[in-house]
């Protein structure tokens, strides 16, 4: 059904994300009995009283949609279960540019300027009725999707007075609402996306299709930075179902390298995904594989060890470490290893474009809507205002869906066919040709006093300015290297991956403190309280959507609290050990200890006890479940194979050789949630980076091993 | 038949039944998750046990009857298994889940009162990525013990 629109600019108070947007007339009139109001980007109300929440942001799985939409709920009087849910266009005419979803960013990016939205949207409902009803609009209030007179019992639903509505002047002052008169923030709450997902109708991109559409996949080369010499695509062109194969020809990855990186490839094209697939395998092609054709992950090693040897600048230095560091009596040192990964989502890349010459439109489920319509625009030399970013949600996105390659590729062919393309990657692209969250190689060293206590910690590993992140909360003094580089270009592509740099960064960091601990003849949980009781708050400078500053008094509760509820150093049976670790990633916090067992070189996890402090949690049942997946996320990354390259190809191409944690090895999870009421923070990745470290530390107290690698590998432990 | 209901489709016989149902049929909730039987995305239902679509070949189902995540009406026990997981609130991305409902409902018709051991035995090969294996084990007790409730008032 085509509705009728008309729609009103809202200014915000407090300088909220939509000021100075402007909203075009649209007259696009079919049935003239339903009138919809769009009195800003983020919600929709028919004169039918159908009620739709715009999302701006993605959602992945992490439950963005609907922790906003309870925001939207709540502070507009609505119903959760009478709210539609819509996905907004990637625009940053809309929404600033704020809408990409990465960096546990979802509802820190919003949740105000939304409240704010929704609080004015309100205010002009109520302003309507009153003049309706000629009382004063102190005598109304919203609820339940209608607008109530407080003297008598009458009501009028919203799309009673959209006629009155949209002509109204916003208010000058709007009332947020108190936390007391929140229905839905602070609860448990289902959403739109798990009514989706448990009925199987979850409107993911790879179920798009459209007319004349055309199914293509697309053999890329298997080596990063090698070409394509020839092909022949004649026995593929003989499968039933395919149409035509053509070359895709590569995008140099930019800079900001979520932007480019479209490999090589081959592409079939064909009448269904499975033909295209089938004609992708009965292709012949010539590779020529390049410098990185000669290199597999140790040689990549071997570089970050090598220039680990050469000199470089100090970048960091907290509490006068650099100072204090020559100092020490004595020195401790650790290297810890992390190999590269894959994300693995379950829902493969796939997007849908339509190049109709003049104009674009895309089908994705993407991360990044603004910076993929940006990256098109550069690509293609149309305008930004001739495309259109159709943001849907995804199987899984974990950093990965932030990387527009996958995007490109179908631009790049429906270009060529100026017809709607789909691309859609097998299970094996998604491990052989993707992007992946680098190798790392980390040394950590401590300057101690006479008591082995340390006094300074020096850092000289791949991550890139840890500082800037604020992610190291302790008062020991601290200093970070300029990081290490390897010696040429990368063996395979980045991607982010949950956490991204904060997993290498946690196994260090946590694994380290847990060393210096039993150094000190401390009991390390203890120490870790003590050596932030004095820590001091340190102010976040740079990049406002990572976060803000970082306070070690959140992260010692949460330990206090991790320390009470997993009932920490009671004696236990049964050969059951445990392990902590304590992060904070984004403006949030976690601490978690793990409970297990080893018995002839088989690690069993029994118990995870977490404790997080991410502000208001918005919905616990969400942010429950982002901590559970979190340690199964890790536990994967810590127990099952990593990628591993060799001369230049990925030797991981399926399930059987990426293995996930499994159903029988899901240890027990307990999530305790930090009562709050400071501004939300992220939930999706502050639990991933303490997996590792909890268990690697409750091994060593287990079998007196220090495990500085990962995976744990049964020879690990038996040695 | 699918769902109950009569389908043909016009394809090579190899054809896995996955691709048949969502790019020939428009059946979406049957997921491509690894096109290799190893992840269980993609599960449904023949003849009432579960079977991975992705490797199983039209030729091989005629005159057999499917059962997809779309065939909850008039399934009680697979509209139980969803009704749990909805009440656990399960899902996070939600992508494997169709495959985890339909395996469990497959699992739950033949063993009505499972313990951790047997639910852990039977889900294994059902992979999730976002981690929702706690809550999976949840609802499947919870799904249990409601279809013994309603069968034991029934009797």
């Amino acid at each position: 059904m085509e509705r009728r629109n008309f729609f009103r600019i809202t200014s915000l108070a407090g300088g909220g994300l939509l000021l100075g947007t402007y909203l075009p007339f649209s007259c696009t009139t079919v049935d003239e009995s339903i009138v919809d109001w769009e009195p800003n980007f983020f919600i929709r109300i028919g004169s039918d009283n159908t009620i739709t929440f715009i999302c701006s942001q993605s959602e992945l799985g992490q439950g963005t949609s609907t922790g906003l939409a309870m925001v939207a709920a709540d502070e507009l009087g609505v119903s959760m279960d009478k709210l539609k849910l819509e996905f907004g266009p990637g625009s940053s005419e809309r929404y600033g540019y704020l809408q990409d979803t990465g960096g546990s960013n979802g509802l820190r990016m919003v949740w105000q300027s939304l409240r704010e939205a929704m609080a004015t949207t309100r205010g002009i409902l109520v302003q309507a009725a009153a003049q309706k009803w000629n009382v004063a609009p102190e005598e109304c209030y919203c609820e339940d999707g209608h607008i109530h007179r407080k003297d008598l019992n009458e009501k009028l639903p919203f799309g009673a007075v959209l006629d009155i509505a949209s002509t109204l002047q916003a208010p000058r002052e709007i009332q947020l609402k108190e936390p007391s008169e929140f229905k839905y923030i602070g609860k448990p709450v289902k959403g739109v996306k798990t009514k989706w997902a448990t009925a199987g109708t979850t409107p993911y991109s790879i179920n798009t299709k459209l007319p004349d559409m055309v199914y293509a996949a697309i053999e890329r080369c298997p080596v990063w930075g090698g070409e394509l010499v020839s092909f022949d695509g004649s026995k593929a062109l003989e499968i039933p179902g395919v149409v035509d194969v053509m070359e895709v020809e590569p995008t140099e990855l930019q800079q900001e390298d979520y932007r480019g990186g479209v490999r090589p490839g081959v592409a079939v094209l064909a009448t269904s995904t499975w033909a295209a697939f089938e004609g992708k395998k009965a292709l012949e092609i010539q590779w020529e594989m390049g410098k990185n054709g000669l290199k597999s992950n140790d040689d990549i090693r071997k570089e970050l060890e090598a220039d680990y040897q050469t000199k470089s600048e100090v970048v960091a230095n907290l509490y006068d470490a650099e100072k204090l560091f020559p100092r020490g009596r004595k020195y401790i040192s650790g290297t810890y290893d992390s190999p590269f990964q894959v994300n693995a989502c379950m829902e493969p890349l796939n997007a849908t474009a339509y190049h109709q010459g003049h104009k674009l439109e895309i089908w994705a489920g993407t991360q990044a809507p603004q910076l993929t319509r940006e990256r098109i625009a550069e690509l293609t030399g149309l305008p930004e205002a001739a495309i259109k970013v159709n943001n849907q949600p995804s199987g899984g996105g974990f950093g990965r869906r932030f990387f527009c390659d996958y995007v490109e590729e179908a631009v790049i062919l429906s270009e060529k066919l100026r017809k709607p393309v789909k691309v859609t990657w097998s299970r094996e692209d998604t491990f052989l040709t993707s992007k992946y969250h680098p190798l790392c190689k980390d040394y950590w060293e401590a300057a101690l006093d006479a008591n082995n206590f340390p006094v300074s910690i020096r850092y000289r590993g791949s991550i890139n300015r840890p500082g800037a992140y604020r992610c190291y909360p302790y008062s020991i003094p601290f200093m970070s290297h300029s990081y290490l580089k390897y010696k040429e270009g990368r063996l395979l592509p980045r991607a982010s991956w949950r956490s991204v740099f904060a997993h290498p960064w946690g196994l260090g960091m946590e694994c380290f403190m847990d060393e210096l601990a039993h150094n000190a003849g401390k009991d390390p949980l203890q120490f870790r309280l003590e050596v932030l009781k004095n820590a001091e708050i340190q102010e976040q400078k740079q990049w406002p959507w990572v976060g803000s500053d970082l306070y070690p008094k959140k992260l010692h509760n949460t330990l206090e609290l991790v320390k009470e509820k997993s009932s920490w150093g009671r004696l236990r049976t049964n050969g059951i050990f445990q392990g902590v670790s304590a992060m904070c990633y984004n403006g949030s916090y976690c601490s978690m200890v793990a409970d297990i067992s080893v018995r002839e070189g088989k690690i069993q996890v029994h118990k995870f006890t977490a404790v997080i402090d991410c502000g208001l949690a918005i919905n616990p049942s969400q942010v429950k479940g982002q901590i559970e997946g979190s340690i199964m996320w890790g536990l994967t990354a810590l127990l099952k194979t990593p990628i591993t390259v060799k001369e230049g190809v990925v030797q991981e191409s399926n399930y059987d050789s990426y293995d996930l944690l499994r159903m029988q090895e899901a240890p027990d999870v307990e999530v305790h949630i930090v009562e709050t009421q400071d501004t939300p923070s992220g939930t999706g990745e502050v639990g991933v980076p303490g997996v590792a470290p909890a268990v690697l530390n409750a091994i060593f107290a287990a079998t007196g091993k220090r495990i500085r690698q990962l995976p744990v590998t049964e020879e690990l432990l038996m040695v | 038949m699918i769902n109950g209901k009569p389908h043909s489709v016009e394809a090579p016989d190899t054809m896995p039944l996955l691709w048949a149902l969502r790019d020939l049929l428009d059946f979406n909730g049957t997921k491509y998750g690894c096109g290799k039987g190893l992840c269980g995305a993609c599960t449904v239902h023949v003849n009432g046990e579960a079977v991975r679509s992705c490797v199983t070949p039209i030729s091989s189902l005629q005159n057999k009857e499917i059962t997809t995540i779309e065939g909850a009406d008039g399934n009680t026990l697979l509209k139980t298994v969803q009704e749990a997981w909805y009440d656990e609130d399960v899902p996070q991305c939600g992508y494997c889940q169709s495959g985890q409902i339909m395996n469990a409902a497959a699992f739950l018709s033949k063993n009505k009162n499972p313990d951790d051991d047997a639910i852990n035995t039977a889900m294994n090969g059902n992979l999730c990525r976002c981690g929702t294996y706690v809550r999976v084990r949840r609802a499947i007790k919870k799904a249990a013990e409601k279809i013994n409730g309603e069968q034991g008032s029934e009797n």
